[in-house]
């Protein structure tokens, strides 16, 4: 019975928050930034642009030019191809923090609100009590110190501490489905636990773990600028952060292309980013949902 | 007596925080953490001196034994001496604690309190331009990264290239002026990174209280909008306002802003705690991390109390 009605019923749901993402003129205009960010980053990966960004040779802070669209570093790099490259560098912190994240917030938070008031509900709201007291960047050097130097430090820091937040409000979600009419049919059915959990219940809070996920991944993408700054990001290749950091030096002495060139690249993927997740939870409310219905 | 009581009863449910918080830190940076053998004994150490050495960091102990004695550590405040400077890590966090506070108490009010002005202005001209403009510029002052507000800050304000009126770097609390001549620009940038939040959370809280019933009756017996927003919306949403701010402190007081601190060279704790990464400074390191998660459960539980201030209707449960 479940099998029949549930694929009805959630693209019910999301052709309708579809429909009201594409009247939604900011959170289109948000998505197609992101898509040629995305573009960008997957030209990087197949190999056929920014592959010159380690290249040194060209004079010093060479002003922009047609060869050099953005000028040069101190160290004679093409600002341009390190803008792109770091576009790459960029989607992949973003995706593995992202989808990590918004995993173990899944995982944890359907076990805590399915089984709440019990000692695995106890238990993962201690363990998430204990991440929350720990501030961010407190956390990130100690993680640094432990692992001294482990290109992932940052990763696994980052993934430890944003799954909490994705993980209370699954939780809350399972709370409230776990008592709905469907989860009882599946139960007096005989439906194992473990399938009514992942199968019937977990996939009711996609529209939850979807929002999450892209504002995970935009604080991720914040959160490596000040981590390369404080040496305790990416350690080696390039990123806006590092390019950020290096500018500092040159800022002092009046060469901002490095810095201008960084920020705006930044700056505008994670704006789209944060128009399009204000969209996404706006098209996907179910209490708009209920009332357009 | 009743208070005493629901005081002993909270203390005893922040327990099992401390002892998690503790435990992490315990495990990053004594257990997982870089043996310190080679930092404690001198040049050319003989094998007897090394296990001598080891014997006194406990590291012969079973794992168990090893966090009972941070745990006392920690709770007689016996935080020991740091290795890079021999100082003793209290003195250290007596020294710093208050320059981190100073330097992020101005930025951390005048946020709060801008973002709480802006929220209102937007709640009651929800849907209006005012609204949108606010909320477009809220996100807009979210997306740009806390480093390049304060470089862009620096530029303007430190640099031959702006108006170069206040210092790059450095501190100095003996005067007013001085401080004030140290402290603008961070308050600056502080403000800016923190009021697109503020606004944004404070404006979600708002439009929620502006739309219950009290606030449309008062509106029925032609209560202006400073009645209104000041004395129904305001004191209706004190909870979510001071569970915000309150969960701020730990990371003003003594995470301090690692950020801004390192970059304008502040001798903060977020400066100390930095530079006790770059240096392997063990001592510092784990003092700092347990005295935040101290101060949390400590926030958690004062945080409780205050609604009861704020709110009559919640009782000592």
């Amino acid at each position: 019975m479940t099998d029949v009605e549930a694929p009805t019923q959630s693209s019910g749901l999301w052709s309708r928050a579809w429909r009201r993402l594409r009247r939604d003129r900011a959170g289109m205009a948000a998505l197609l930034v992101v898509a040629t960010y995305f573009a960008v980053a997957c030209t990087v990966w197949l190999g056929l642009a920014g592959q010159g960004w380690s290249a040194l040779g060209a004079d010093s802070f060479a002003p922009a030019s047609a060869e050099h669209w953005f000028g040069t570093t101190r160290n004679g790099q093409d600002i341009f191809a390190r803008t792109i490259y770091s576009t790459r560098v960029a989607f992949e912190i973003g995706l593995v923090v992202a989808i990590s994240s918004t995993l173990l917030g899944a995982l944890f938070g359907a076990l805590s609100g399915y089984f709440a008031g019990s000692w695995i509900d106890e238990t993962i709201l201690w363990v998430k009590g204990t991440l929350d007291a720990i501030p961010f960047f407190l956390f990130v050097v100690a993680v640094a110190y432990a692992v001294q130097g482990h290109p992932l430090a940052m990763h696994f820091a980052m993934i430890v501490t944003f799954w909490t937040t994705t993980g209370r409000y699954v939780r809350g979600e399972v709370i409230k489905l776990r008592n709905m009419e469907f989860v009882e049919a599946a139960r007096a059915v005989g439906v194992s636990q473990a399938s009514i959990i992942f199968r019937h219940v977990l996939p009711n809070t996609t529209h939850i773990l979807l929002v999450q996920a892209t504002i995970v991944f935009v604080t991720a993408i914040k959160a490596e600028v000040i981590l390369s700054f404080l040496g305790l990001g990416v350690q080696d290749g390039v990123s806006w952060g590092l390019m950020i950091s290096q500018s500092t030096n040159e800022v002092t002495a009046g060469f901002f292309n490095n810095f201008i060139a960084a920020s705006v690249a930044m700056f505008m993927l994670v704006m789209a980013f944060n128009f399009f997740a204000d969209a996404l939870q706006d098209a996907l409310d179910p209490r708009k949902v209920e009332e357009a219905s | 007596m009743q208070l005493g009581l629901y005081l002993l009863r909270r203390i005893a449910t922040g327990i099992p925080l401390i002892l998690g918080v503790t435990f992490i830190s315990f495990l990053l940076m004594v257990y997982f953490g870089p043996d310190m053998t080679f930092e404690l004994v001198g040049k050319n150490p003989t094998a007897e001196q090394i296990a001598q050495v080891r014997i006194q960091l406990g590291y012969d102990q079973p794992f168990l034994v090893r966090y009972w004695h941070y745990l006392v550590e920690l709770a007689t405040l016996d935080l020991g001496r740091s290795i890079s400077t021999g100082e003793s890590v209290r003195s250290l966090l007596a020294e710093t604690v208050p320059v981190s506070m100073a330097l992020t108490l101005p930025g951390f009010v005048l946020g709060n309190l801008l973002g709480i002005g802006l929220a209102l202005l937007a709640a009651w001209f929800r849907g209006g331009w005012v609204d949108r403009g606010i909320m477009a510029f809220s996100v807009i002052g979210m997306s740009i990264s806390f480093l390049i507000i304060i470089i862009a800050f620096q530029v303007f304000f430190s640099s031959r290239y702006g108006i170069n009126y206040f210092p790059v770097r450095g501190w100095d609390m003996r005067s007013l002026g001085s401080y004030l001549y140290y402290v603008t620009v961070p308050t600056l940038a502080i403000v800016f990174v923190s009021l697109g939040y503020n606004t944004r959370f404070y404006r979600a809280v708002f439009v929620e209280e502006i739309g219950r019933d009290h606030i449309r009756t008062a509106r029925a017996f032609g209560a202006g909008p400073v009645a209104i927003l000041g004395k129904y919306v305001l004191k209706n949403s004190l909870i979510p306002i001071v569970t915000r701010i309150m969960f701020s402190i730990p990371s003003i007081v003594i995470a301090g802003s690692l950020l801004i601190e390192s970059y304008f060279g502040i001798p903060g704790v977020g400066k100390l705690a930095y530079d006790a990464v770059t240096t392997g400074d063990q001592p510092v390191l784990k003092a700092v991390v347990g005295a935040t998660a101290l101060l949390f459960v400590v926030v958690l539980i004062l945080n409780d109390m205050l609604y009861r201030a704020v709110d009559p209707r919640v009782a000592l449960k």
